[in-house]
């Protein structure tokens, strides 16, 4: 080498079966990461979890499978990108997180004690149906179904009065349309 | 350049204020941009975080019915999930070509996403809204506050500085306000943990607010309705739980510029924030 810096090391290939489906289905390698740990210095949520993300990184490279895929941290990432913004070896971690999570859920191992996934699938449910998301609808359906009637009770009034809350549903047609998408996408989008 | 609004769920929910007061400062401008005929929602985290296909694809379906002009949008999470999967459809083309057959047609993701802040420095310029002041917020000290989805990550979006975005406060500071150094402009503010763990959002709210404060601010502005719900709506919360007092309005930028462009308070929705900013405004003499 003369100056420079090399090219990221591929090498899903030779590394197991967790980095490599990773790498399938978001396109990040978490195999280039040589666990400098800068992710975890800049991650707002690393310090409430089970595993800071070079942990997790580090074991999807030694395919602790069970482990990550688990793991509450997973859950708890707000996806801000910082962790992928400044990885030297250009390891997209927060594609790397929603992998693992898509995966989780998949084989039924996302951690308890987590509301995230009951909230992903009302929220794609509603886009399905109406097009748009209607905050109001939103917030009723996830209360009802996760039991958390009470919680924030005092914000909904709040925003009515500052008509932050609308009670008008948006919707737009177009519906049997969207409802094949949607199934399209489930499928994989294979033709 | 022609331009189409893609406003999102939020700025016909959550944050009207934003849309009336974005709608309010683009007429001011005299910047046409109808609204993006039958668009459907991003998909937001809960799509990209279940599915990456539906993900591209509910963006793509939206992108690929805007005719040639630039989607302009106002929410930093809709920004991001629209020039998201242009990155990804543009560069993949056994991606575009599952995407077409999930949509019912192909889109190339070659549709120019721009988030307001970009169209205003870059494309209408600054000295264009400098001629448009007609109330300078003279003496107001504002910490302008990115967010996470504008400038990250910066292969993606292309937006600014990824540490240290300045878009905001160039149009803030032609406005003629004071906007800070600090060094909170992009950190996470907790986004959609508000209704899935609100205390996710109170802790990292918190440090916002108080390196906002050590910094001197008087108030803070946002682009993004995630960001300004959250700092607004749970900062009593933050103050009670962590034994301060911020009392720092948020507001979004477009209020500010309204402001000083001379749009009246209805126009710009200021009633609809929860921390009152009128104490503020009329000590600084700001909307007279």
């Amino acid at each position: 080498m003369t100056g420079g810096i090399a090219p990221p090391i591929e090498i899903e290939s030779i590394g197991g079966g967790l980095a490599f489906e990773v790498k399938e289905r978001s396109g990040a390698s978490p195999m280039s990461c040589y666990q400098c740990a800068k992710c975890s210095s800049g991650c707002p949520v690393a310090a409430g979890g089970d595993f800071r993300p070079h942990q997790l990184v580090r074991m999807v490279q030694t395919e602790q499978r069970q482990a990550v895929l688990s793991s509450i941290f997973i859950w708890q990432c707000t996806s801000c990108q910082t962790c992928t913004t400044r990885c030297p070896q250009q390891v997209d971690i927060a594609g790397m997180i929603d992998a693992l999570r898509a995966i989780s859920r998949g084989e039924g191992s996302a951690a308890p004690g987590t509301a995230v996934p009951v909230f992903n699938d009302i929220f794609l449910d509603a886009v399905r149906e109406r097009g748009r998301i209607f905050e109001l609808g939103l917030m009723a359906k996830y209360k009802l179904r996760t039991k958390r009637l009470f919680e924030d009770a005092g914000k909904a009034p709040m925003m009515l009065r500052k008509g932050k809350l609308p009670l008008y549903a948006p919707r737009v047609g177009g519906k049997d349309e969207r409802e094949a998408l949607f199934g399209r996408a489930a499928e994989g989008g294979d033709q | 350049m022609s331009y189409t609004f893609f406003p999102g769920c939020s700025l016909d929910g959550a944050a009207k204020d934003y849309h009336r007061s974005t709608l309010a400062v683009a007429a001011k401008l005299g910047l046409e941009m109808p609204e993006l005929k039958d668009w459907i929602c991003c998909g937001s985290t809960a799509a990209h975080s279940s599915d990456p296909l539906l993900a591209d694809a509910l963006p793509a379906k939206s992108l690929s019915a805007a005719g040639g002009a630039t989607v302009a949008v106002a929410c930093a999470a809709c920004y991001s999930r629209l020039k998201t999967a242009n990155h990804h459809i543009a560069g993949d083309a056994a991606l575009r070509a599952r995407v077409a057959h999930v949509v019912g047609r192909d889109y190339d993701g070659r549709t120019p996403v721009l988030h307001l802040l970009e169209i205003l420095c870059r494309d209408i310029g600054l000295k264009r809204v400098a001629a448009a002041i007609r109330r300078p917020l003279s003496g107001l000290k504002v910490a302008c506050y990115y967010g996470c989805l504008l400038s990250r990550p910066p292969e993606i979006t292309n937006f600014d500085d990824p540490e240290n975005p300045t878009l905001m406060d160039q149009l803030l500071e032609a406005a003629g306000a004071t906007p800070l150094a600090w060094p909170h402009k992009t950190e996470c503010c907790g986004a959609s943990f508000s209704i899935t763990d609100s205390s996710v959002v109170l802790e990292l709210g918190n440090r916002i607010l108080s390196m906002a404060q050590a910094a001197g601010a008087d108030c803070i502005a946002t682009a993004c309705p995630l960001c300004q719900l959250n700092l607004d709506l749970r900062q009593r919360d933050m103050e009670r739980r962590f034994g301060c007092r911020y009392n720092l309005p948020v507001f979004y930028f477009t209020q500010l510029l309204g402001l000083a462009m001379g749009c009246r308070p209805d126009e710009l929705s200021l009633d609809s924030l929860i921390v009152e900013p009128k104490a503020l405004l009329e000590a600084k003499g700001i909307g007279r």
